[in-house]
């Protein structure tokens, strides 16, 4: 042995989850129903995500995925039930609880296309009330772990449906959320941009993060989760 | 970093993000500068060829116009946050504004900021042309005074575009009667002629908004216009309306992006 100690030197042991204690992100009966008196997309669904979690949910076109990642994200609300992250409500605390999660919403939007990748960054560091001292750091760790160096200064409406979405998970990943969700993110991407979003959940999960997953049915993935549920007919069973 | 100090710095993000947009259109100053000319030159033809009753010279009505040119294009700015504000639900990006710890009341606020700069440049710019090209004489006493009268005065004004923001916001339609409601203020309030030559329930409304007693105000303050009622009663007019409409326009706004939470609508564009 060297005389300098490494991390692979020690060994850690987490603790076990200790389930009194609020869970990075908690939905408790959640119900959702787009027309009154029809049948509910989402009904009185329970997920509990625990520190280091890797959570998949899967299920067919328009069975309510989006709507329950959008729940989850304090985008919408639901008709009956809560969203929790550490105990803290979306509808009550919605400024902390956006502090403590991060969406990145399925689709290409959510982008200013004629601001430069490095501007868009930036701008989205700020929205997200990173530090002051540290959102310059921030952005060019986003432009290095993403690979946005080469088009770092590049307008987004002159980019490739993959290089937008390289860039929009890199400004999910930015603030250092403790919850990630991603609803369909490998939309448009190629192999080494896959690569890079396993990194970066890697890295989330090693911090204490948790990620929710939200993909349609059948789709292959590379990527392995510690639970995957199917949703179907507003009820998330374990596959 | 204080909370206060963060969401400066998040007002600040969003002035800099419409800046920097601006700038990408290259032609967009050169070609709104052009529009205050062909406006200062049509309103200075017009002020020699017809004689107005209460003006002295027709320098005394041009001077009195070019100051409500000047003030359109401030009117136009506040309300163009609605426009904005449907572009950004279709573009997505209201979304993540929503999905921000700076959120959507805040944002869409901040999104005021940078359109009412530009207005102001512009309309410093009209009135600097007014003077280069056709003559127009500035009081240059009271000129610095109109900066803060004018500041007080969007204060004042940037509730209706707030309003209707909410409106947008709740129905999707951006200015859903924007223009009818530019056109009735730029009438009630004397921004191209004097309110006394409308009919007695027209006058009316000109007391019952604030762009009458600040046009009056700015003008005085600029071309030394003679006012119809004190410095201090215009003054106390705006700052009134500002009391009342601000607070109320942001609740609006907040009201209707909740009600688009709740209901689920706010992602529809």
């Amino acid at each position: 042995m060297s005389g300098v100690l490494t991390a692979s030197d020690f060994e850690f042991e987490l603790p076990a989850p200790r389930r009194h204690l609020p869970m990075p992100l908690s939905l408790r009966g959640v119900s959702k129903a787009w027309d009154k008196g029809r049948v509910p997309v989402l009904n009185r669904v329970d997920l509990d995500l625990d520190v280091g979690d890797r959570v998949r949910i899967a299920g067919r076109n328009g069975v309510g995925k989006t709507t329950l990642m959008r729940i989850a994200a304090g985008l919408i609300d639901p008709d009956r039930g809560a969203a929790t992250v550490w105990g803290t409500s979306a509808i009550e605390h919605p400024e902390r609880y956006q502090r403590l999660v991060s969406f990145l919403p399925a689709g290409d939007r959510g982008l200013y296309a004629r601001l430069s990748v490095r501007r868009q960054l930036k701008f989205w560091a700020r929205i997200a009330l990173v530090p002051r001292g540290e959102v310059a750091a921030r952005v060019e760790e986003a432009i290095e772990i993403f690979n946005l160096r080469e088009l770092a200064d590049r307008r987004v409406d002159r980019m490739s449906m993959g290089q937008r979405q390289r860039l929009r998970i890199a400004m999910t990943f930015l603030p250092h959320p403790d919850v990630v969700l991603l609803d369909e993110p490998l939309t448009s991407l190629d192999g080494e941009g896959a690569e890079i979003l396993y990194g970066a959940i890697e890295r989330l999960l090693g911090k204490g993060g948790a990620l929710l997953w939200c993909s349609p049915a059948g789709e292959h993935l590379e990527y392995e989760f510690d639970r995957t549920y199917m949703l179907d007919e507003g009820k998330l069973v374990r596959e | 970093m204080s909370g206060f100090a963060e969401n400066l710095y998040a007002f600040g993000a969003v002035v800099r993000r419409d800046f920097h947009v601006f700038l990408s259109y290259r032609t967009r100053l050169v070609s709104q500068i052009l529009t205050s000319v062909f406006s200062l030159t049509l309103f200075y033809y017009v002020s020699r060829l017809v004689r107005v009753e209460g003006f002295t010279t027709p320098d005394r009505y041009f001077g009195f116009v070019v100051v409500g040119i000047a003030l359109v294009g401030v009117l136009y700015s506040c309300f163009a946050v609605s426009e904005t504000i449907r572009q950004e639900l279709v573009a997505g990006t209201f979304e993540r504004l929503l999905l921000s710890p700076f959120g959507g009341v805040r944002g869409a606020v901040a999104t005021t900021v940078f359109p009412l700069l530009y207005a102001f440049v512009l309309s410093s710019v009209t009135l600097g042309l007014g003077a280069a090209i056709f003559g127009l004489e500035l009081h240059w006493p009271t000129v610095p005074l109109a900066l803060p009268a004018l500041v007080l005065a969007l204060l004042a004004f940037l509730p209706f575009g707030l309003f209707f923001s909410a409106l947008t916001v709740a129905t999707k339609q951006a200015n859903v009667g924007a223009s009818w409601v530019i056109a009735l203020l730029s009438i009630v309030g004397g921004l191209y002629f004097p309110i006394a030559l409308l009919p007695g329930w027209a006058q009316l409304a000109a007391e019952v908004q604030p762009f009458t007693p600040a046009t009056e105000l700015l003008r005085h303050l600029l071309v030394n216009a003679p006012m119809e009622t004190s410095v201090g009663l215009a003054l106390a007019k705006i700052v009134g309306f500002a009391e009342v409409l601000l607070p109320a326009s942001l609740y609006a706004l907040y009201r209707a992006i909740r009600l688009g939470q709740r209901r689920g609508t706010i992602i529809e564009y």
